[in-house]
């Protein structure tokens, strides 16, 4: 019993990175209408900023430092290669967004150089008990991490001007614009507020294990969490990462047992397996919205 | 309509097929004596009057899991060579170039071919290719144009071959002489082998499994993919299962976050890693305490600071570089080739065929002191010649490379008395 | 439709020096509607064929498997260019038809699957089938979707056949290992060795070539039959294409089958050149290739997905000899700007410049060269 609790909270605590950067994906989405495939390596890039950065400022500075410059660098690629793009087909769009991930990452990989990174965590595999469950730190730190942002995050869009502006966009572009929401402001707002996200994640990503260039796989996890969830709800990608994570955790501890013939490894693929299925149930995802068609 | 354009069409590439019979070699190069070797001197010759012999290397040099070793080893040859052709070169006719010929497999066999296919032409033989299964993509064209290489990798299939000149123990000895020093050191009961999938990881699992066996333990074998963060069903069985022993072929960092977390909760057994499974960088992860505590390494050779002409050469050779055993390995794997260009340029039929027959004339091999000269044997059977010491490190953070000896060459009993008659990773 | 008595001759009452005139409805549907057409068309198929023996083998190699990789683009221009149906997952269809002409020409009684049916005529088919099947059997989910959700499933459907290619050792090798590819074999002649009829490269550039004509004409044929027209009708709205009686999800089924087909097709061919397969190869990056072959050479032509697979295929090489023009550029890879980064940030950067600059791709500039000399000097 306290195996299974303790792959839970396992589950759980990369669940919460996996949220953090499906919110990043749909707050874009909402906002433009566009799936960002660029996240990975804003993801790789928030982790390698805090690698250096902690060296010179110390950790919890260094993440803030680097979420902030991610998210300036997200501000700029989307002033220069997807404002232009407006109108054009969401697809085109998409792919714009996969080649700006390849050019990024093979920046990013030159600041990771061959070894692994640490990103200087205070973390490490330090143990923390909980009554009778033994669990590391580092997943209580992303699962505390992640309620806190996603709480504020909610705030924002709830009470703030900004947020507000942002719920209009989404809701129906042109009258928004109407009333004076700059929807370019809009626009700029989403990719910062996700490639903040993503660089938290980054960071949480190399907790432990210290990052290399591979790394960047892990953030497409987020696609089935965010298909899970539904596209276009923020409360959807929480529980989609959630969700996608612990059950990644259960297989990896239990799939080995019961489920031999699934092949070793069946865990790395359960993501994409959730997502079918919740989508042979419900095509819009667990909380997405319902396309109307109206011929 | 149609079908006139279809016979003109089949009237076309019949006459162009009868035309390419008859279209002559493309890629004559001037000065060429045989192929990769030119009367010309190479590009960074130190002595314009000598020819120049050509050998390529294929590493995994930017993105895949061995590119922290790869990229040492390369320099370390490129180094060993420059140093050759200082001291006079081959045969006082050639030196050598291992500078033109540098490609990336990035870990992969089918990449690897592609850039084999782009060189081959062009180089005599191969001074380094690095990986077991990317060599693998490639034996059959070695085999059947007799081109001679030095492999970057330990396993045992390499014994079988002819064109490959391997140097040091290969994994499924290793790993058999690491679970005999084990049975000595912790008196374990049962053993698990964690390994990547393929040549490498398979073959350092066949030799546990065999040396379990032999030694009466309970054995279990886990595949696990490359990525650290990939690791958590390979942690979670070692720390159900409670193995006393795990011998892991894996990446470093795979290495790393195994050791880590399997301490992190709780398991208490040993860990021996392979060669490839050291990274001094890892003495700053946070899983240092735990590799420091419970990780040992088996090696084929010894590490960087060791006191042999061999290893001194090497170290004034590099002046300046951070030290890693990268750079050691493939110093050392450098030097049946030199043993073999020389025996062929002495033997003046300076070819390929001619290269291949002189390493099927080398029965002992001068490393220089860095591994005893009988470990360099490619005449004789492949169960006679195969070199089965090595020797265990264990994590010191005094030293350069992370690693300090704990057990100098030795042959474990089950290593000793095992007949090679086929590559181990087949018996998995 | 009956056409007026005059009329129905097409061709033959075609006005000299008016190529846009169209005097009948099968002119205008013709495979190849101008002269101008026919003649070049012709021409360059001819100088393809004739570089066989004037380029050096390493082109031709090259070469080779871009014709490859263009039957496979092509294939995917077919779902998502003409059909609208966006799909991540073509590396999955290659990868099946890979396997599948691995393993029927694979010899019997190796450490791989292998039936010994190196025969190209029966592997080759057999490829397509099998992935054909696969699309066939994927499409009911896929209909079901629409625009980005598809992608993302698209997607999964990569990641679970790599899974399962990774995990069927008897069938791939296992990763990082992998097996020997399919062996073309015509009529007991090796098409993959040095022989009478020239060396393995030119035979395998002939037999690329001559397979990609065919795959070529049949997607062309395709897009201008009923077919490709309802295929268009559901891209540019569904809604309405349901209207006026194109039945959804039996063309999107049948969308998915023929793109996988040829996918299937690529798959089983593009490993004949360097002879080898791995498993890690069909991942996401592979997909990305299509689309990129796609998209660069421009959404719903068959030529422009031969030209992206063209430029894609040759931008490696192009790069590969910059350090030799560039000094600033290393062709060592252990040091910085070295000519793998470079190949990699060109490789995305022209992604993002076409799609920004010429979303109609390579066959958009085309169409503007073209257009400016029509009206030369007058162009404006």
């Amino acid at each position: 019993m306290t195996g299974l609790l303790e792959s839970l909270i396992r589950g759980l605590g990369n669940g919460s990175v996996y949220a953090l950067l499906a919110l990043g994906f749909v707050i874009i989405y909402k906002a433009t209408r566009v799936i960002s495939f660029a996240q990975p390596a804003l993801m790789l890039a928030g982790a390698v900023a805090v690698s250096y950065l902690a060296e010179v400022t110390g950790f919890y500075a260094a993440v803030l430092l680097a979420a902030l410059l991610i998210a300036g660098v997200a501000l700029v690629i989307e002033r220069i290669a997807i404002r232009p793009m407006v109108g054009r087909p969401v697809f085109v769009v998409a792919i714009i967004t996969l080649g700006i991930d390849v050019v990024v990452r093979v920046v990013v990989n030159g600041f990771i150089g061959r070894d692994v990174r640490q990103v200087g965590d205070p973390w490490g595999f330090a143990q923390v008990s909980l009554g009778p469950l033994v669990v590391q730190q580092r997943w209580l730190a992303m699962l505390l991490v992640t309620a806190v942002l996603v709480t504020l995050l909610f705030a924002f869009f709830r009470y703030t001007r900004y947020g507000l502006a942002m719920r209009a966009a989404a809701f129906d572009q042109e009258t928004a614009l109407a009333q004076g929401v700059s929807v370019g402001m809009v626009f700029a707002l989403s990719w910062g507020l996700a490639g903040f996200l993503a660089a938290i994640a980054g960071m949480f990503v190399g907790t432990g294990q210290g990052i290399e260039q591979l790394t960047w796989v892990i953030a497409l996890k987020a696609l089935p969490a965010i298909i899970v969830g539904g596209l276009d709800s923020l409360g959807g990608a929480v529980v989609g990462g959630l969700a996608v994570g612990v059950v990644e955790s259960l297989f990896q501890s239990y799939q080995g047992e019961f489920a031999p013939w699934l092949g070793q490894n069946f865990a790395v693929v359960t993501p994409y397996v959730v997502m079918l299925v919740v989508l042979l149930v419900r095509p819009y995802g667990l909380f997405g919205t319902r396309e109307v068609e109206r011929v | 309509m149609k079908s006139r354009y279809v016979v003109i069409t089949a009237a076309v590439v019949t006459l162009l097929s009868a035309c390419g019979v008859i279209r002559g070699d493309d890629e004559g190069s001037k000065g060429a004596q045989t192929t990769g070797v030119t009367s010309e001197p190479c590009p960074s010759a130190v002595d314009s009057k000598k020819g120049c012999i050509y050998l390529g290397s294929i590493s995994d040099l930017t993105a895949g899991p061995f590119a922290a070793l790869a990229v040492p080893i390369t320099e370390a040859q490129k180094a060993f060579w420059a140093r050759v052709n200082k001291a006079g070169g081959i045969g006082g006719k050639y030196e050598v170039d291992v500078t033109k010929f540098v490609r990336d497999n990035k870990y992969n066999p089918e990449v690897h071919r592609q850039v084999y296919n782009e060189m081959k032409d062009q180089v005599l033989g191969l001074a380094q290719t690095l990986g077991s299964p990317t060599t693998a993509a490639i034996i059959a064209d070695l085999k059947a144009n007799s081109v001679v290489a030095a492999p970057a990798s330990w396993t045992s299939a390499w014994e079988f071959e002819d064109v490959i000149i391997e140097t040091g123990a290969n994994y499924c000895v290793e790993a058999m002489n690491s679970v005999d020093y084990a049975m000595e050191a912790y008196k374990p009961k049962s053993v698990m082998a964690v390994h990547l999938a393929g040549d490498y990881g398979a073959d350092a699992a066949a030799g546990a499994k065999i040396a379990a066996e032999k030694n009466g333990l309970t054995f279990t074998a886990v595949e696990t993919p490359s990525g650290a963060t990939e690791q958590g069903r390979a942690i979670t069985e070692i720390t159900k299962n409670k193995p006393d022993l795990v011998i892991l072929t894996t990446g470093p960092a795979d290495a790393a976050t195994i050791v880590g977390q399997a301490a992190a909760a709780g398991y208490k057994g040993r860990f021996i890693g392979t060669g490839p499974t050291w990274n001094p960088a890892l003495l700053k992860s946070p899983a240092a305490p735990a590799l420091k505590a419970l990780y040992e390494q088996s090696a084929p050779g010894k590490s960087w600071a060791a006191d042999t002409p061999g290893h001194q050469a090497m170290r004034d050779s590099l002046p300046g570089v951070t030290p890693n055993d990268g750079y050691t390995s493939g110093w050392a794997w450098a030097y049946p080739l030199k043993a073999a260009l020389d025996a062929m340029v002495a033997g003046g039929d300076v070819s390929r065929k001619g290269l291949l027959a002189a390493v099927k004339s080398l029965k002992t091999v001068d490393y220089e002191g860095m591994l005893p000269p009988e470990a360099g044997n490619y005449a004789d059977d492949p169960n006679t010649a195969t070199f089965r010491q090595t020797l265990i490190n264990k994590v010191d953070d005094q030293v350069p490379t992370g690693v300090s000896m704990a057990k100098d060459f030795f042959v474990g009993p089950t290593a000793k008395d095992y007949t090679f008659d086929g590559p181990c990773f087949a018996k998995l | 439709m009956t056409a007026p008595p005059g009329l129905s001759g097409g061709r033959s009452r075609r006005v000299r020096g008016r190529p846009l005139l169209y005097t009948s409805y099968a002119q205008d549907m013709a495979l190849l509607d101008t002269r101008a057409k026919r003649v070049w068309t012709g021409l360059l198929v001819l100088l393809a064929f004739a570089v066989s023996v004037v380029l050096a083998d390493r082109s031709l190699e090259m070469l080779a498997v871009a014709y490859a990789l263009a039957i496979g683009a092509i294939g995917l221009n077919i779902v998502t260019g003409y059909a609208g149906q966006v799909s991540l997952g073509h590396a999955f269809f290659v990868a099946i038809g890979a396997y599948t002409a691995a393993a029927l020409s694979g010899p019997p009684g190796g450490d791989t699957l292998g039936y010994g049916l190196a025969e190209i005529w029966i592997w080759l088919p057999a490829a397509g089938l099998v992935a054909a099947v696969a699309g066939v059997l994927v499409a009911p989910l896929a209909t079901r979707l629409r625009g980005l959700y598809l992608a993302i499933v698209t997607l999964g459907l990569v990641f679970l056949g790599e899974h399962v290619f990774k995990e069927w050792k008897e069938l791939t090798g296992g990763p990082g290992v992998g097996r020997e590819a399919a062996i073309p074999q015509l009529f007991g002649y090796r098409l993959d060795q040095d022989g009478p009829l020239g060396t393995k490269e030119q035979v395998l550039y002939l037999l690329m070539l001559s397979l990609l004509v065919v795959f070529a004409v049949a997607a062309r044929n395709l897009a201008r039959s009923r077919v490709g027209r309802a295929f268009a009708a559901i891209r540019d709205r569904d809604i309405a294409a349901e209207v006026i009686g194109v039945p959804l999800t039996r063309y999107k089924v049948l969308a998915f089958g023929i793109s996988s087909f040829y996918a299937g097709c690529a798959g089983g061919l593009l490993y004949c050149v360097s002879g080898y397969v791995e498993p890690g190869s069909f991942n996401l990056l592979l997909s990305v290739q299509f689309i990129a072959m796609v998209l660069i050479g421009g959404v719903a032509t068959v030529s422009g997905a031969i030209a992206g697979a063209l430029f894609i295929s040759l931008l490696q090489p192009v790069t590969r000899a910059l350090p030799a023009l560039v000094p600033v550029i290393s062709g060592d890879t252990t040091q910085t700007p070295n000519v793998f980064q470079v190949e990699t940030v060109l490789y995305g950067l022209l992604i993002v410049l076409f799609l920004v600059f010429e979303p109609r791709g390579l066959f958009g500039l085309w169409v503007r060269a073209r257009n400016y000399w029509k009206s030369w000097p007058f162009s404006y």
